[in-house]
């Protein structure tokens, strides 16, 4: 979208197209910013991500890759050790599997090792609700959290989607964005401006409330928001933006106010962010709490594809309000 | 090649072959920790495509190419900090042996998981392809390292986007235990490269240092002028163990009575006796060698050893906004 400055702040885009518009600012403002990724050229990417930034950048700066997740990962440690700033597109969050030789082994521990900082990005629409089944609905963003090395983002919001990409390739380290494919295209804001940077390592008070925290991330904060809001309690909802290395001091903070503690996340319970907020709040934040902290996720099982299986299997506005009805009558 | 050059080379190979000797010694006398691999019978390729390099040219290094860092300017110090550890070592004690780079001299720091430096070489190669760079990405690597999914992906990803990047192929015939043969069907990797990723691949002898610098050189300027990926398979002998702790007795005694024949650093000083350097001056090198090797152990050894303190410095490339100690 080209826009002038004053009109920028009248437009209305989506989530998706957030993400479209931090990718083509970038590669506006810094020519070492380049794509690559499976489809992401004449096609925009599965989910329409990229398009139109193959006709505005050409085909050196958006590059269609071969179908080698290992490989292209690979390709941008090493575009990123020669001082480039790659930004990858992995089709799927669940393919980062397919890549994490190079993420774990490579990316994350060489800065580490060697002291040569690594600035890469790898995008991936993650995240269920929209029949994906045990492949293309997943939210892997566990397997990285907890990882020396690489940094972990679940923007939430349509300004998030902006700043917290811009943040990510901006900064030095390997940085993962999942982005949530059921908020793509159902989020709408103003497109906000080019200098907008959404801080990593900071949760978001999405929410403010006396009785109860829920700690969110992704598509599950608006779950949280709307789940309160139909409970007509009086809980804070806290988003927490960067999965790892995450805000813990926030998290305490809310408690000590709250002293009621629901996690609420879409991956499966005994994966994602999870099991490191509930440590911390175990050994840091005992003393805040009014009643055990309770966590609400689907269950240990990968993904189902059938409405009915994976309608019950994700956290829904009832179940996450039947929850927190329970958490506030501890 | 010039005589300067052909010296150059010898004393890059000597470095390597004197270098791991007293790496081994020190090991047996338990002065360092962990494991030790060394590249004996290989320091030619090492040498030869480390000499190869231009200045602005960044190399992926493994295992048995310690010749090819000290071409790229990395010193003996630097290289003993890593062995014993030390705080100002490369790797500040938080990684051993030829685990190491020095990004500052365009060397890549040794990933274990073989294959990994493939795609990442590839990378390199791109970003000077991007910018019209005159520079080359060089990785090597072992019959083993070709059987990795890491390998073929990289090697693809080259022939696709015709990026600088060179592959030099130790065939030595072993991968620890497993000889060539159990790892692959076609054990020609040169055939393999050309016919499967057309990409230009020469064989050469591997312990014929002058041959083994050409087709290195060649292969290089190919990939610099706009040839696109390149290749060279150097078939080479493993002359020790995988490591310090395996005496390879897996391999047959025909193979291990070639090995005298083919060492390569004696095949060279042959080749420079011939071209008329004196055993005087050959005697005077392997001397300056060896007092460059016990002068950068004395250094390395006074250096200090890591603090327990500082272990977490650095997990992340910069700070962030608030960090977070209480995890
Ligand atoms: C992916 C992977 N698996 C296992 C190992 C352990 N390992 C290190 S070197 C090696 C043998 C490698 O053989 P080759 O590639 O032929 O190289 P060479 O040792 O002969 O130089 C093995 C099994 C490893 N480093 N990486
Ligand atoms: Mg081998």
């Amino acid at each position: 979208m080209r826009v002038g400055r004053k009109l920028r702040a009248t437009v209305e885009i989506t989530y998706l197209e957030a993400v479209t518009a931090a990718l083509r600012d970038a590669l506006r403002e810094d020519e070492r910013v380049f794509l690559l990724g499976e489809d992401i050229g004449v096609f925009g990417g599965a989910f329409g991500a990229t398009k139109g930034l193959l006709e505005e950048f050409g085909p050196e700066r958006v590059l269609d890759t071969p179908i080698s997740e290992e490989g292209f990962v690979g390709a941008a440690v090493g575009a990123a050790w020669m001082g480039e700033r790659p930004v990858v597109e992995l089709q799927f969050a669940d393919f980062a599997t397919c890549a994490l030789d190079q993420l774990l082994t490579v990316a994350a521990k060489t800065h580490w090792r060697s002291g040569l900082p690594l600035p890469l990005v790898v995008r991936m629409p993650s995240g269920g609700g929209v029949r994906g089944g045990p492949f293309h609905a997943a939210s892997p963003e566990g397997l990285f959290a907890g990882q020396p090395g690489l940094k972990v983002v679940c923007p939430a919001t349509v300004e998030d989607a902006y700043g917290l990409t811009r943040s990510a390739i901006d900064d030095p380290d390997p940085v993962l964005v999942f982005e949530h494919k059921a908020l793509y295209r159902r989020l709408r804001g103003p497109l906000p401006p080019p200098s907008l940077r959404t801080p990593l390592g900071r949760a978001r008070l999405a929410r403010e409330g006396a009785d109860a925290t829920v700690v969110a991330y992704g598509a599950c904060v608006w779950t949280a928001l709307e789940a309160v809001e139909r409970l007509g309690a009086d809980v804070e909802v806290l988003d927490l933006r960067t999965v790892w290395p995450f805000d813990a001091e926030a998290i305490l903070r809310s408690l000590t106010k709250t002293s009621r503690l629901l996690v609420l996340q879409e991956a499966a319970r005994s994966t994602g962010a999870a099991g490191l907020v509930l440590s911390l709040v175990a050994r840091l934040g005992f003393e805040s709490l009014d009643a055990p902290p309770a966590l609400h996720a689907p269950p240990d099982t990968p993904v189902p594809f059938a409405p009915e299986l994976e309608d019950a299997y994700l956290p829904s506005v009832e179940s996450t309000a039947a929850e927190l009805e329970r958490l506030l009558a501890y | 090649m010039t005589r300067e050059q052909r010296l150059e080379l010898l004393r890059l190979m000597l470095l390597q072959r004197q270098f791991e000797d007293r790496v081994l010694a020190l090991y047996r006398q338990g002065r360092i920790a962990g494991s030790v691999y060394t590249g004996r019978g290989q320091e030619a390729v090492a040498a030869a495509a480390g000499l190869a390099l231009g200045p602005d040219d960044v190399v992926c290094p493994l295992n048995r190419e310690l010749a090819c860092h000290f071409a790229k300017g990395v010193t003996v110090e630097e290289a003993f900090r890593n062995f014993l550890g030390r705080a100002d070592g490369p790797t500040r004690g938080r990684d051993g042996n030829m685990h190491f780079g020095v990004p500052a001299r365009g060397v890549f720091p040794l990933v274990s998981m073989l294959g990994n430096l493939v795609p990442v070489t590839v990378g390199a190669a791109l970003a000077f392809k991007r910018r019209g760079e005159p520079r080359v990405a060089l990785t090597f690597l072992g019959e083993g390292a070709f059987s990795v999914g890491d390998t073929h992906e990289g090697l693809n990803l080259a022939g696709v986007w015709q990026v600088p990047a060179v592959f030099v192929l130790q065939s030595n015939g072993y991968s620890y235990s497993t000889p060539a043969a159990r790892q692959m069907v076609n054990t020609n990797l040169a055939e393999r490269i050309t016919g499967g990723w057309s990409i230009p691949a020469e064989r050469v002898d591997g312990t014929d240092a002058l041959a083994t610098f050409a087709a290195c050189r060649a292969a290089i300027e190919r990939a610099r002028s706009g040839g696109g990926p390149q290749a060279v398979e150097a078939l080479t002998l493993r002359i020790h163990g995988h490591a310090a702790h395996d005496d390879a007795r897996y391999v047959p005694a025909e193979l291990r009575a070639a090995y005298a024949d083919r060492d390569p650093v004696a095949r060279l000083e042959e080749r420079l006796r011939l071209d008329g350097v004196g055993s005087e001056e050959l005697g005077a090198l392997r001397e300056r060698v060896r007092t460059t090797v016990e002068q950068g152990l004395l250094e390395a050894e006074a250096s200090p050893a890591p603090d327990p303190a500082e272990l977490e410095d650095g997990v992340w490339a910069a700070p962030l906004e608030k960090p977070d100690r209480a995890l």
